[in-house]
């Protein structure tokens, strides 16, 4: 009886999270057929569709470099302070990518702080450069983790160090051995940085926009003001549908290519030792980088914050609170208690989603639910919008909820993932020794597993929490008067252009963000190792 | 009591440890530890896991920068104060615990890199890679990768992966703890008729008694990063320093017996009133007095039995408590006036427990010290160690 209301449950979520609108999508996209569609391609879209092409394939490539550069600084080169540069990677993570290009043109940008201080500011930093440089600085950190997660299980320390007492000098043992075994990693960081840079959204708008750069996302969100135009709405479902093409064609690609899995083998392996005798240059090219491309972005934003005007040298008597007090006046106050509310309740919905589907899945061997949490997960966000405003529009235009639906859409993966894997690494012999030892089967789950998944489940709602916080792309398609999002507020004034205003809502924004987001990161390993460090 | 464990021969050492000092961060794993290794030479670092036997390995491999002491290989400083040589130019090949083959290349691949590496021509590394995975019976696997080969399998590949370099310095990282025994001995054969005749010297950790019995021309055995003792496999079976050392290296039963006279190698000890003539031994202790000289002295060091220097029929009582079938031979626990007392015998089990037997002593060990607190009275078997 529980059970099969569990799956009724489910089946409602994943039908209105997913079916129902991409439905609605493809139903409307194939009303006037293939050759309609092609149709509304018009030249500017398809400028949009190149721009977006060759600004993800850069930004994957630079992106997977340098997260592969710092993973190998960071997992084999460091020997102390290893934990800090960590941390210090993961940071433009945990900053919303549009606060970094906000911080950046505060930075560097023309009456930017290098601009006032030196007289150096890269005028170049609107347009394609810029978007390309914010981006794949903030996607960094994901084919960091990628490659740092490989390096730690697939990689292992004895592989390199057979192949060093076999007479390969380090860089032939980094060419031939380790990048090698790293190959699925690294075709699993790329793929998820472009299709990440296809998706996004603030950058290019920060960005691009004031240059006339337009890519898929923000050709959606201008052609969206004006959806009452026949011409711009068909345009609207052409890209939305491009972006999912794209999408798709990038993960299919790599799941060909890393298909030839390599299996780990032997036991355990010999200790992380930090090599011996080496240089600390990398140590310090890698803090430098850090500084410039994080530090400095964030301190000129807060300085333009705590500034009376863009242009004033920040010194004592310059100084006010003001911005964060006109911040915070009605309107935004009002958005931020919408982004807590949508971040809170999105990401209670997620967990318990995820925890329900976890349950279910695990008796049935299913995983065609995962799947399906994977592909929404996978659609854009611009098109996953469009779909969502199809199918729901008319009866929630201007609400939380249309909101809501389209963050659980997008986000209940996150809540799913973590649990789903731990509970596939949970070894059986836990629960068999439980029951061996008297316990049934609900205090086995009780006492067993349930204390080994809390942090789990901790960090997926926090993780949740975070997306949907700072969450731009959807919400700026979504919103109407009463449902501003914070994100969407830091954008709009931004477009109104008055910096010292959107630099102290986004001090905010981020403030908020890093705050939720330091338990994990302090306690990452205990939170995502839980499970497995009890295992074997 | 130091030991200065340099190779018998007289021949130049291919390794030379020269108060070497490992640790990670703060915590000592090897202290102030000498030892070398002579051309030809097998030694066995034995000790249980944590006394320093791989950290000691991955120090002479280079992977391990020792907090001071010096390191050389054939002749060569590779680690001092002030050099340092990094690992692939050391002269060395190393057998991992984990095997440690790289999942991506073929065996062929995997034997053929080290030579390689040493700029031997494509054609001809393969040629001699092939060679190589004949020697020890698996040609026809050449082209596979470690996921399709036993574990078994992966470990010849491994131990062809360290031939193929010709090295000065063979390193053993526990190689077998993860085979069964049938593929241990298999794998402990296939080295030792790889090794036969060369000059190469080879350094065998293992926290297996009877593998390091085996292999070794000499073992070094191990506690918390300092040498308790070294010596030839029957001098470190027959002649422990202590009793910790008599422990580790096989069952050993602590006697309680009293000496009543002392002539060279022979000695009348009384057990419960009955007097028997063993040959008799002692690690030196302070003095320089023999052995059992010492304990007719000093009247109260402990004194251990082997299982196999005691024997049925005799003169002393006892019962046995327990019996042991282990297919070549059979292990009794007796209870005795000596107190409890393992007996090996070739065979199947002679008597049943609870079986009132008569036995007698052929030989006894007189350690120099009691041992450690821990190791007291328990006794450790060769299939509990």
């Amino acid at each position: 009886m529980w059970r099969g209301a569990g799956w009724l449950a489910v089946a409602l979520a994943v039908a209105g999270l997913a079916a129902v609108p991409l439905g609605a999508l493809l139903g409307v996209a194939l009303t006037d057929g293939w050759r309609g569609l092609q149709d509304s391609l018009d030249p500017r879209a398809a400028q949009a569709l190149l721009h977006t092409l060759v600004v993800a394939l850069l930004v994957s490539a630079s992106a997977v470099a340098g997260g592969t550069a710092a993973a190998l600084v960071t997992e084999r080169w460091a020997t102390s302070g290893r934990r800090w540069l960590r941390l210090g990677l993961l940071v433009p993570f945990l900053t919303p990518p549009f606060v970094a290009a906000v911080g950046w043109v505060r930075a560097y940008g023309p009456a930017g702080l290098t601009d006032d201080a030196l007289g150096i500011g890269w005028s170049g930093l609107f347009g394609p450069a810029g978007i390309v440089a914010v981006l794949a600085v903030h996607a960094l950190p994901l084919a960091y983790l990628v490659v740092a997660a490989g390096l730690a299980t697939r990689a292992e320390p004895d592989l390199e160090r057979a192949a060093r007492v076999s007479g390969g000098s380090s860089a032939r043992v980094l060419w031939s051995i380790t990048l090698p075994l790293l190959r699925p990693a690294l075709i699993t960081g790329a793929v998820l940085v472009f299709v990440t840079t296809v998706n996004a959204f603030g950058v290019p708008a920060v960005l691009g926009i004031p240059a006339g750069f337009g890519t898929v996302t923000t050709r959606i969100y201008q052609d969206l003001a004006f959806s009452a135009d026949q011409a711009a709405f068909s345009r609207v479902i052409a890209l939305a549908c491009v972006l999912v093409v794209v999408a798709m064609a990038a993960t299919g690609v790599a799941t060909l290519a890393g298909r030839r899995a390599t299996v780990r083998t032997g036991g355990a392996s010999g200790p992380d030792l930090p090599s011996p005798g080496r240089s600390r240059l990398p140590l310090l090219v890698l803090s430098v980088y850090l500084v410039l491309t994080t530090l400095v972005p964030l301190v000129a934003l807060l300085l333009t914050a705590l500034t009376r005007a863009v242009g004033l040298p920040p010194v004592p008597e310059n100084l006010t609170l003001d911005n964060f007090a006109r911040a915070v006046d009605g309107r935004t106050a009002a958005a931020l208690s919408n982004s807590v509310l949508l971040a809170v309740v999105a990401a209670t919905f997620a967990l318990l989603l995820g925890a329900l589907v976890v349950i279910l899945a695990r008796r049935r061997g299913s995983a065609v639910l995962p799947a399906i949490a994977t592909i929404t997960f996978a659609v854009p966000g611009s098109t996953l919008a469009v779909a969502i405003l199809l199918a729901y529009g008319g009866w929630l235009r201007d609400t939380l909820l249309l909101i809501l639906v389209a963050y659980l859409a997008k986000l209940w993966v996150l809540g799913l993932r973590p649990l789903a894997s731990s509970a596939e690494r949970l070894p059986p012999d836990l629960l068999f020794a439980a029951r061996a030892s008297g316990a049934g089967p609900i205090s086995a789950f009780v006492t067993v597993v349930l204390p080994m998944f809390r942090p789990v489940a901790a960090a997926a709602w926090l993780l949740v929490f975070i997306f949907a916080l700072h969450e731009l792309t959807m919400s700026s398609l979504l919103y109407g008067p009463g449902s501003t999002t914070l994100a969407v507020a830091v954008l709009n004034l931004q477009q109104l252009g008055d910096p010292t205003v959107t630099a102290a809502l986004a001090v905010l924004l981020t403030v908020l963000v890093l705050v939720a987001a330091v338990p994990v990161l302090l306690f990452r390993r205990s939170m995502f190792e839980g499970v497995r460090g009890s295992g074997t | 009591m130091t030991h200065v464990p340099i190779p018998r021969d007289g021949s130049p050492a291919v390794l030379e440890c020269h108060g070497v000092t490992l640790a990670y961060g703060k915590v000592p794993v090897v202290e102030d530890l000498t030892l070398a290794v002579a051309p030809g030479e097998t030694v066995a670092l034995l000790g249980p896991s944590g006394s320093g036997k791989s950290s000691l390995l991955y120090a002479i491999a280079g992977f391990l920068r020792p907090r001071s002491g010096s390191i050389s290989i054939a002749g060569r400083a590779v680690s001092s104060e002030r050099e340092w040589v990094s690992p692939e130019r050391r002269s060395i090949g190393m057998v991992f615990q984990s095997y440690a083959l790289w999942p991506h290349m073929t065996a062929l691949e995997t034997v053929a890199y080290p030579l390689r590496r040493a700029s031997v021509s494509a054609a001809e590394a393969r040629r001699r890679a092939q060679e190589l995975l004949e020697g020890v019976g698996i040609g026809r696997l050449a082209g596979r990768r470690p996921a399709e080969l036993s574990g078994g399998e992966q470990q010849r590949v491994g131990l062809c992966r360290a031939l193929a370099r010709d090295p000065d310095l063979y390193l053993f990282d526990e190689p077998t703890a993860h085979l069964d025994s049938a593929l241990r001995a298999n794998l402990q054969e296939q080295l030792a008729g790889q090794r036969h005749g060369s000059r190469a010297a080879a350094l065998y950790a293992t926290h297996d008694v009877s593998e390091a019995l085996a292999v070794s021309d000499r073992v070094v055995l191990l506690r918390d990063g300092r040498i308790v003792q070294v010596g030839t496999p029957v001098e470190i079976y027959e002649r422990p320093v202590d009793l910790w050392a008599a422990q580790l290296t096989g069952a050993a039963s602590r006697v309680h017996l009293v000496v009543e006279g002392a002539d060279g190698r022979a000695a009348t000890v009384s057990v419960g009133g009955q007097s028997v003539v063993v040959q008799a031994g002692g690690a030196a202790g302070s003095g320089s007095r023999t052995a059992p000289a010492a304990y007719l002295e000093a009247g109260g060091r402990a004194a251990i039995v082997r299982p196999g220097w005691l024997h049925f029929g005799g003169p002393l009582p006892g019962r046995v408590k327990q019996t042991w079938y282990r297919g070549p031979h059979t292990d009794y626990r007796l209870d005795t006036p000596a107190g409890d007392v393992s007996l090996g015998e070739a065979g199947p089990p002679r008597f049943a427990p609870g079986a009132e037997v008569s036995w007698s002593l052929d030989r006894v060990w007189f350690l120099a010290e009691v041992g450690t607190e821990a190791a007291s009275e328990t006794e450790v078997g060769p299939d509990q160690a």
